[in-house]
């Protein structure tokens, strides 16, 4: 935006910087470690997962993905279901025959009564539960409007707290290289009616981890 | 008195005397209180959280034209576009024009508590635009013609039957007392926006310098939906939202779920940075972010008062305040309600008008207690009482008994004098039977009291009894 | 014999003055020699609160002045002491007094706190055989962090039963000007503290900060409640040889 746009840019900075020359009043206090370092990664994003209500498979290897992936998706009415259109889910889905419709994200965004969606991660978080997707796991519509949303991820990419995925965000360029970055802990949710805990507001109402060791 | 103070304590006396009102609140920060004792326990260290969360404001404020521009250079570099608004009236004009030039019929928002203090939806709707309030509290008050009721939880007041039968009037739905149902309602009506909206809204609870991204932090999804799908996507936050580094929010978005829920964390803390890229499968073609002053950068310059842009507006100064327990949230008629509102509305609206709101508060401190960030809540109440008076707002009648009050105060003789003189005149009226009546000098405090028994002697009298004079 | 200087809060001298006699009592019962400077008036909390810290601020300097020589300062009251120790050095940041204000702040003491933490001592050899409960006033709470100490003296009073109070840190709605300018928030926030009270079975509720208490009887004698209130002082100044309570 052109300075001649927005007059009040200047004026607001100069404001700040007139303001900033003196620093303002600090509270001291000890500022260690928040949390207690998480132990045992698999065993704590497993229990997150129960208390935050993702559903999470851990398989051995990719027959058993599949058939895990191909058991979700039986459960669920008929519907198209959209897929994020990478290799290893490629192959994953070709070795089950679900049988109802498939759109791919290399075909444009999901349609809206998708019944699910399938997609990787960037990153699965120990402390919490959480699944990190960003707009190359299909689109920033896939990891949020189907009633079920099914993330297939390798232990690898199991990191054991936020100071860790945040730093793994850094390192691997995943906010330049995306306009769209979402950390997903657990299904949709509202408490707005009575403080009562609803799933499933207007994102998904299930949320599926498969998460293959091997 | 204000027209403003008037209005509130009319509010106030009201909700005041509403025991339903006073049940339903409680019932609520029982909740409340409940779960953020849980998510408390998951930290080994909450102070260590409290400070860290602390410290990142404090860098963030303290250097706030730094990170504003590297913030702007950064989002700029990705194609987006970031207009800084003087106030609520450029804010308004230049998410108007957007909207004009886009053809935009419909927006879809997602929480934002600056959209409501520069009445934002108006505007739109003054110019054609219908805008729908996406977040379930929000949608639900927006149904009502009201404003939210909390930052938070903007319908925390309403129970089941209220929003049932809202939804059957305003959305045709059949009634129902069952909840989820009550959402499936909302989530099937919203949805066919999401979808037809040519423009989303958003706040944004952190904008991030080093990555030029603006960061919601939400539960229900309708945050996303509304960022992903429409074509423009047009973010509104306060100047003071900035934090330095996107590793900043593996410290602050615990916290900001524990202080603002009890939850470990939200379902979905989501990052934009600007419009769809190259070879992404969705997205908006246009981003904008709005950079609101409205009365900040002059607190910025106070120094006494700058921390208070340290707030994050996780709402548990609201939750903590004994005043907001017994009134509610729309008691107070402005946008912030709480401690919070109490401290900063009265800065953004003037002292002039809403300075009632710095001074219907007992000071116990409550919500510095509890405040995440650790602003000194109830100090800064005291200094706008301080600058109200300075101000010359107060009427000559009260000065004037403030400076009896102190040259009174100067000399044990006055005091002992008029203390005495006093009590005396103060038993004579109780005996007479007019104890608690509106001839009493304490009318004003037996209006809500049983009277008091004024003692005959003054513990002075007592001492100098006891162990003679000195 | 050590000795401390008496801090009786303005409403206390006229309005409550036996809390300040009571104070008396168990100081001396421990064994310290007790003087009062009659020059004292009011520490200006009043106007201060009230936003006239202009007409605070020589309130505060003859405060200091009048103090400046004694060793120890004990206060019945939680907001007063919490006057002099934490805002005092606000109020008179920038004139002459504010360090011996500083100095002065860090020997005045909320009574509970001198009792155990300075004189240190928890049995003052008190008795009164009833049920209490404690409020804790938001003050002394909060900026002194009196919680602790009123606690740990009630469990030596002979015969006394603490029973907890729900929301019990919970502010009775008192302060100060604020219960008169806004009486029906103030007494919303009282009506519920005496509800919690009664819901306590408690016969009486007691606080380090006779503002609260003023306040909370008022409420519980309008509601015609049974319970009663007693200054943790008036508590701890009864023995087995004085029967009954005074207020």
């Amino acid at each position: 935006m052109a300075a001649a746009d927005n007059p009040s840019r200047e004026r607001i900075l100069g404001r700040i910087r007139t303001a900033v020359q003196t620093l303002g009043r600090h509270h001291d206090g000890p500022a260690g470690p928040m949390f207690a370092p998480v132990t045992d990664p698999l065993d704590r994003f497993q229990k997150e997962c129960v208390a935050n209500i993702t559903e999470c498979t851990v398989t051995a290897n990719a027959a058993a993905s599949a058939a895990a992936i191909a058991n979700v998706l039986a459960s669920l009415p008929p519907g198209e279901i959209f897929v994020q259109d990478a290799p290893e889910l490629r192959a994953l889905v070709t070795s089950f025959k679900d049988g109802r419709p498939l759109r791919w994200s290399s075909e444009g965004p999901p349609n809206e009564a998708s019944q699910a969606t399938i997609t990787l991660c960037e990153a699965l978080v120990a402390q919490t539960g959480s699944v990190l997707v960003s707009a190359s796991n299909g689109g920033r519509q896939a990891t949020v409007i189907a009633p079920a949303h099914i993330v297939f991820a390798k232990l690898e990419q199991l990191v054991p707290d936020l100071e860790a995925v945040m730093a793994r965000i850094h390192e691997r360029g995943i906010a330049t290289k995306n306009s769209y970055v979402c950390l997903i802990t657990g299904s949709s949710r509202t408490a707005d009616i009575e403080k009562i805990l609803i799933m499933g507001a207007h994102g998904p109402r299930r949320l599926i981890v498969v998460l293959q060791t091997g | 008195m204000s027209t403003a103070a008037r209005e509130f304590e009319r509010k106030a006396a009201e909700k005041s005397a509403d025991l339903v009102h006073r049940g339903i609140v409680r019932w609520n920060i029982d909740q409340y209180d409940t779960g953020v004792g849980r998510g408390k326990t998951r930290f080994a260290d909450w102070e260590a959280a409290r400070q860290r969360c602390h410290d990142i404001k404090w860098e963030a404020v303290n250097h706030l034209d730094k990170y504003l521009l590297q913030f702007e250079q950064k989002v700029k570099e990705n194609g987006g576009h970031v207009f800084w608004a003087e106030n609520g009236e450029e804010a308004r004009q230049y998410i108007c024009e957007v909207a004009k030039r886009g053809g935009v019929k419909k927006v879809v928002k997602s929480k934002s508590m600056v959209s409501e203090e520069i009445h934002l939806a108006q505007a739109l709707e003054k110019i054609g635009v219908e805008v729908v309030e996406t977040d379930l509290g929000e949608f639900i008050v927006q149904l009502r013609n009201e404003p939210p009721y909390h930052i938070v939880t903007p319908a925390m007041h309403l129970n089941r039957q209220q929003v049932s039968k809202l939804f059957h009037e305003k959305l045709g739905s059949q009634e129902t007392q069952d909840p989820p149902e009550l959402v499936a309602i909302a989530r099937r009506w919203l949805r066919k926006s999401f979808f037809s909206a040519e423009m989303g809204i958003s706040g944004a609870n952190f904008i991030i310098a080093d990555a030029g991204m603006v960061t919601i932090t939400t539960n229900e999804g309708n945050g996303r939906l509304s960022t992903s799908v429409p074509r423009i996507h047009v973010a509104l936050t306060g100047i003071e939202k900035v934090i330095p580094r996107l590793q900043d929010l593996a410290t602050l978005w615990p916290t900001l779920a524990t202080a603002g829920t009890g939850q470990p964390i939200t379902c979905y803390n989501t990052l934009m940075g600007g419009a769809r890229r190259p070879g992404e499968v969705d997205g908006p073609e246009e981003f904008h972010v709005v950079l609101v002053d409205n009365g900040r950068s002059e607190l910025l310059a106070d120094l006494e008062q700058r921390e208070v842009l340290h707030c994050i507006r996780c709402g548990a100064c609201i939750n903590a305040c004994p005043v907001f327990r017994n009134i509610g949230g729309h008691a107070y008629g402005v946008t912030y309600p709480g401690p919070i509102g109490s401290v900063l509305e009265p800065r953004l609206l003037g002292l002039k008008e809403y300075q009632h709101l710095s001074f219907a508060s007992s000071l116990c401190g409550a919500c510095t207690d509890v405040c995440p960030v650790h602003i000194e809540l109830h100090h800064h109440l005291l200094q706008n009482r301080r600058n109200a008076i300075h101000e010359g707002t107060h009427s000559a009648g009260e000065r004037l008994g403030m400076k009896l009050f102190r040259w009174t105060m100067m000399s044990s003789g006055r005091f002992s004098f008029f203390g005495s003189l006093g009590r005396t005149a103060l038993r004579m009226i109780h005996g007479m039977g007019l104890a608690g009546t509106a001839l009493d000098p304490m009318h004003p405090w037996t209006k809500e009291h049983a009277a008091l028994a004024i003692p005959r002697e003054s513990f002075r009298d007592l001492w100098r009894k006891q162990n003679g004079s000195r | 014999m050590p000795k401390v200087s008496l801090f009786i809060p303005c409403f206390v001298d006229q309005l409550n003055p036996q809390v300040g006699m009571d104070v008396v009592c168990v100081l001396r019962r421990i064994g310290y020699e007790v003087d009062f400077r009659e020059a004292q008036t009011c520490c200006g909390q009043p106007a201060f609160n009230t936003g006239y810290w202009d007409e605070a601020r020589p309130l505060a300097e003859r405060f200091v002045r009048i103090f400046s020589s004694a060793e120890a300062v004990v206060c019945p009251s939680g907001s007063c002491t919490t006057m002099v120790q934490t805002f005092y050095p606000e109020l008179l940041a920038g004139t002459p007094l504010h360090d011996d204000a500083v100095k002065l702040g860090q020997r005045v003491h909320e009574f509970t706190q001198f009792l155990v933490n300075v004189a240190k001592v928890t049995d003052v050899g008190a008795s009164f055989p009833h049920k209490v409960t404690v409020h804790d006033s938001c003050h002394g709470l909060r900026e002194l962090h009196v919680k602790r100490e009123p606690r740990e003296l009630l469990k030596n009073v002979r015969g006394l039963e603490l029973v907890d109070l729900p929301y019990g840190e919970e502010c009775c709605g008192f302060g100060g000007a604020f219960s008169v300018k806004y009486a029906m928030i103030s007494a919303a926030m009282g009506d519920t503290k005496a509800g919690n009270i009664e819901k306590s079975g408690a016969e009486y509720v007691t606080a380090a900060d006779p503002s609260c208490l003023l306040h909370i009887d008022g409420v519980l004698r309008r509601k015609k409640s049974k319970a009663r209130t007693i200054h943790v002082a008036s508590i701890l100044a009864q023995t087995a040889a004085v029967g009954g309570a005074s207020r």
